[in-house]
């Protein structure tokens, strides 16, 4: 048990480790963050002003820059977990690249930042390259990221060029259109929030009343589409949300980031979650966490851009459920091979003693090490180590000063199941597989360590209970098992295991 | 209409890119048959069934299920697609997979009920993967997943059933498995078409078989059918012609 | 709106430029015409290897790289500029691969999560470090090709050659359209057919990091001038159209220079005429190319489906009518 406590506090310390470099790199950004804010316009709130400004709630731009951040945070984490399923992840790039041209357009309307005519005018240039590259695929040769990369650059340019001649005008300058392209939580205002809460209020309704169809078409359109769902209506549909859920989230996270939030969030959830609902709830929690950091850490500095954070947020998520998801992070498949690498190490062991002690034919009690070093060819040192691993398991106790290796009955147990498992398989390979005797060894090696007992009950079965393995060596029974006893050095009962 | 057939075909042809993949299909198929769709690779075997199911735009010719058109009658087609066709790291579980099978009964904004519920356990308990029920769908090996697509076109309790490729890539205890389902599908008076790659199969799993390469070679009933010629035909070089007049027509068209 | 689209005067837009003292213009049109040329012809092969979405996320990724660069070199130090943009592109292939590869998420969703995070951590240095970077933000959207004249010139021996960044940008597309010819067999085998190329040995992942660091170079140093964004239109954009109108590489890759030619000239034109943004115009004159050669193959493909309507319409035609209709 020492020796994995021992790992175990191990990994606990690397983890450590890593979180405080995580919260280091947090405070220096920070730090730095407070630096910008001194040297900004307001020169006289700290940090930690600027934090009791933001917790306090006082400021109603502080509510809304929150409250907003929350909402597409949820809107764009639901709708991005489709995106994702469906492999269409960079459709949500383009589709958010694209709305560029629309939301100066909706500016030109009347020549200000009236959050609807920028809401349709963006829809509609979002569609519109929705429909282009689509239009693209159809009619020439061209393949999908080429049409997606067409799209996306295009309609940006197009942006751009209305941008910097909106930019030009008198009125132009202070209009903080500007403030669309890397994103600004503190623009947002009590319009915005009604316009972003009815638009994520109607993508919660059509995601819940239709899931089942956003579900079935996602999962296997063919299917779906030959038992009458209009997989096409349904594909639009989620374009159209999508479309919404981007044009909500410009203001605060900026047309160039958006699409990270679609995705970032979305797919850490996909990692730690095997269902879809489960992943929608945590895709949208996850978004609204990293919409809310981002709100308050782009806040801490004064003019710092809103959407880096947010995405940078999203990115630290996805990170954590990289590394440390229980199932599929990469510690715990880590952690998972480690421990099943020490497992196999101690049953090749746990192997070795039974054939030191096969090989004096049962007689005599225990193996010392250097009879085990001998058939392992291994070195003293090693040996010693792996009979250190034994007994921290249970699996044997250790006595003249440690030279001499005794099983316990448990140990004992494993020992007679792993040669079994050996042997069976070694014999199965043989009889049924046709293969030599001596070519079946080294595949044994690897599938002792995996047979599971129905499987070994089976080949069992198959065998018609053989006695002996192909190079003549009796195969230990579930008797043998069960008879076997580990006696203390100073027991008198002779050997254990012995076969009468 | 009680007496239509299953599935009429009637001058069916479908291109891809211009380039024809089947030529005036002609097909009518007797109720309660198990049919065996066998050709060569590319001979649009995949490409007939789901035409026949709606799922391409046909150049010319239609296809009638039960007498009406297949928009129309969708509630008694089921279908099994093959099995690469979709993303197994889908987050979703063996249970739900097989719930989508009710999905069409139910209409708009209705929910799975506890009847759907018993409903699909009972085709999982039939295909015996009900100990896997709330396994997610990437666990699963070869055999179990196609399995998994059978107890789901069990669920959607159709009348006719299109199967692509049920059999491509899983274990021999799955394979009999299948037949045995199949079989009793058409017990229950269903009728059924499957694609199938494995000629020597062929003749033992089948009640007819449809001999496919671009057009109908042959169909019938398997004893009639299952001989050289029509297999030469089907498998043998004769036909390069019609790929060749496919080839220029793609050119200059 | 009047304010918003100045008067057309044919004197301002296409005379003057070219008139004008100093040759200013001049050497805005030839930048514009070396960076999409160069990102062309290296677009032209993620076109082909369908990894235009890769120049996408490389084009965005390497801010971060720049940037440090800058804060450490304290100057446009060119040289410490280029090794940030390779560390940088070659962080962002890496990140990719170990997504892919170690987890169930896809490679799209890969791409967007690596280059995403990259460029958010570029801006958030930018802002931080605002005084001491000669960098903003609008610079990384679309660049400062108009400042291009203003740069020192480059004198070899008392001659002038011109403006720093058109000269490097002239020796990096010299550079990459020389890789491209002399490794022309290597890149086609490898993009066309990997499996073909190991058997004949061709290194295809030599060819495709050789491929990744070009690309890297010709991004970061096409940088200043159109931005991080603006320059993924300049890789997909000429070799779009020239696969539209050919399906030959060698006529592509010609293709390809025309079109980064003809863009810079116009996009120049509309730039000047509408006063916005000339690398942005440049690109939307690109798009207009674009959509030209599209449209007019779009009447083509028209009048090919309509004619396999009428086989369709036709009751009873079926195969004869199909070979009816070829004769």
């Amino acid at each position: 048990m020492s020796r994995s406590a021992n790992i175990s506090s191990r990994t606990n310390r690397t983890i450590i480790r890593l979180l405080y470099l995580l919260s280091s790199i947090f405070y220096l950004l920070c730090a730095h963050s407070a630096h910008a804010a001194r040297i900004g316009d307001i020169s006289e709130t700290t940090l930690w002003d600027q934090a009791l400004r933001f917790f306090t709630f006082q400021d109603p731009s502080v509510r809304y820059a929150l409250l907003g951040s929350m909402l597409l945070g949820i809107s764009c984490g639901l709708l991005g977990s489709f995106l994702v399923v469906r492999k269409m992840a960079l459709v949500g790039d383009a589709l958010s690249h694209a709305v560029l041209p629309g939301v100066a357009l909706g500016f030109l309307w009347n020549m200000s930042k009236d959050p609807v005519a920028i809401f349709i005018g963006a829809t509609l240039a979002g569609l519109l390259g929705a429909g282009a590259v689509h239009l693209i695929k159809q009619t020439t040769r061209l393949k999908e990221d080429t049409a997606l990369g067409l799209v996306l650059a295009s309609f940006f340019a197009v942006g751009i060029c209305m941008v910097t001649m909106i930019q030009r005008l008198p009125t132009g300058n202070k209009s903080g259109i500007d403030k669309f392209l890397f994103g600004q939580a503190a623009a947002i205002g009590a319009s915005d929030v009604k316009l972003m809460a009815i638009v994520t209020g109607l993508a919660v309704v059509v995601i819940f009343a239709f899931y089942k169809e956003f579900l079935v078409t996602s999962f296997d359109a063919a299917f779906a589409r030959a038992a009458g769902f209009p997989a096409q209506l349904i594909h639009y549909t989620l374009m159209l949300l999508l479309a919404f859920a981007v044009v909500i989230a410009l203001q605060a996270v900026g047309v160039v980031l958006v699409s990270a939030m679609l995705i970032t969030p979305a797919a850490a959830a996909y990692l730690l979650t095997d269902r879809m609902h489960r992943m929608l709830l945590l895709a949208s929690l996850f978004g609204m966490f990293a919409g809310a950091l981002g709100a308050f850490l782009s806040f801490l500095g004064n003019n710092l851009p809103t959407g880096p954070f947010m995405v940078l947020a999203a990115t630290a998520v996805f990170g954590m459920a990289f590394f440390f998801g229980p199932r599929h992070g990469i510690v715990a498949r880590w952690w998972r091979q480690r421990s099943r690498s020490a497992r196999t190490q101690r049953e090749n062991t746990l192997k070795s003693i039974y054939q030191v002690l096969e090989g004096r034919e049962f007689q005599g009690e225990g193996a010392s090490l250097r009879e085990l070093a001998e058939r392992r060819r291994e070195t003293l040192e090693e040996v010693a180590q792996q009979a250190a691993a034994l007994r921290a398991h249970g699996l044997a106790t250790l006595h003249d000063d440690g030279n001499h290796v005794f099983l316990t009955p448990e140990g004992w147990q494993r020992a007679c199941a792993i040669v079994r498992n050996h042997r069976l398989w070694e014999l199965y390979l043989t009889h049924e597989a046709r293969l030599a005797a001596d070519h079946v060894h080294e595949d044994a090696e690897k599938i002792e360590h995996v047979l599971g007992e129905e499987t070994v009950r089976e080949l069992e079965r198959r065998l018609a209970f053989a006695k002996t393995d192909p190079h003549g060596r009796a195969i230990p029974g579930l008797a043998d098992a069960q008879r076997g006893t580990a006696p203390g050095p100073r027991d008198d009962l002779v050997g254990f295991g012995k076969r009468p | 209409m009680a007496d239509a057939p299953p599935l009429e075909i009637h001058d069916l042809t479908v291109a891809y890119h211009k380039k024809p993949v089947l030529w005036g299909v002609d097909l009518v198929v007797p109720p309660g048959k198990l049919v065996g769709i066998v050709g060569p690779n590319g001979a649009g075997k995949s490409t007939l069934i789901k035409a026949a199911m709606g799922l391409l735009p046909v150049s010319s010719g239609w296809v009638k299920v039960f007498g009406e058109s297949v928009a129309k009658n969708f509630r008694r087609v089921g279908y099994v697609p093959q099995r690469e066709s979709v993303d197994w790291d889908f987050p979703v579980s063996v249970m739900d997979v097989v719930l989508m099978g009710r999905y069409g009964k139910l209409g708009l904004l209705k929910r799975p009920t506890k009847d759907d519920h018993d409903k699909a356990r009972e085709c999982l308990d039939k295909v015996k993967m009900l100990p896997y029920a709330n396994r997610q769908i990437s666990n699963l090996s070869g055999g179990q997943q196609q399995r998994v697509f059978l107890a789901r076109a069990l669920a959607q309790e159709s009348e006719l059933y299109f199967m692509d490729e049920p059999f491509a890539g899983v274990d021999a205890a799955t394979e009999s498995a299948i037949i045995a389902l199949l079989h009793e599908l058409r017990a229950a008076g269903k009728t059924l078409l499957v694609v199938h790659h494995d000629l020597p199969t062929a003749r033992n799993y089948f009640d007819m078989l449809l001999l496919l390469n671009m057009r109908v070679v042959a169909f019938g009933p398997t004893e009639e059918v299952f001989n050289y010629e029509t297999l030469q035909k089907t498998y043998g070089g004769r036909l390069t012609i019609l790929s060749e007049v496919a080839e220029a027509v793609r050119v200059k068209g | 709106m009047n304010e918003l689209i100045p008067a057309f005067s044919f004197q301002r837009v296409f005379v003057e430029p070219w008139t004008q003292p100093g040759g200013g213009f001049i050497w805005i049109a030839l930048m514009g015409f070396f960076v999409t040329a160069a990102c062309g012809l290296v677009g032209n092969y993620l076109i082909l290897r369908r990894m235009a979405l890769v120049g996408d996320a490389i084009s965005h990724s390497v801010l971060p790289g720049i940037v440090i660069a800058f804060l450490l070199a304290k100057s446009r130090n060119s040289m410490a500029m280029f090794v940030g943009a390779l560390a940088a592109g070659g962080l962002t292939t890496v990140i990719i691969e170990t997504i892919h590869k170690r987890s169930r998420v896809k490679q799209d969703a890969a791409i967007g999560i690596a280059f995403t995070s990259l460029f958010a951590l570029g801006v958030i240095l930018i802002s931080l470090f605002a005084s001491k970077v000669d960098l903003d933000q609008e610079c990384v959207l679309y660049g400062e090709i108009a400042f291009v004249p203003l740069e020192e010139i480059v004198r070899i021996g008392g001659l002038g050659l011109g403006p720093l960044p058109v000269v490097r940008m002239a020796a990096v597309t010299l550079v990459v359209a020389l890789l491209v010819i002399l490794f022309y067999k290597e890149l086609l085998v490898s993009s066309f057919d990997p499996a073909l190329a190991v058997s004949l040995g061709i290194n295809s992942s030599l060819v495709h990091y050789g491929l990744m660091a070009m690309l890297s170079v010709v991004v970061v140093s096409a940088f200043e001038a159109v931005g991080a964004i603006l320059v993924v239109a300049m890789l997909i954009l000429p070799g779009a159209t020239a696969s539209l109108l050919s399906q030959r590489l060698p006529l592509m890759l010609g293709l390809t220079v025309l079109h980064a030619a003809l863009s810079a000239v116009l996009g120049l034109h509309l730039g000047v005429w509408l006063n916005c943004s000339i690398a942005g115009a440049m690109v939307v004159a690109g798009t207009g190319l674009f959509c030209l050669v599209w449209v007019a193959g779009l009447f083509k493909w028209y009048a090919v489906r309509s004619s396999n309507r009428v086989v369709g319409n036709k009751s009873g035609g079926g195969v004869s009518d199909l070979l009816n209709s070829s004769t």
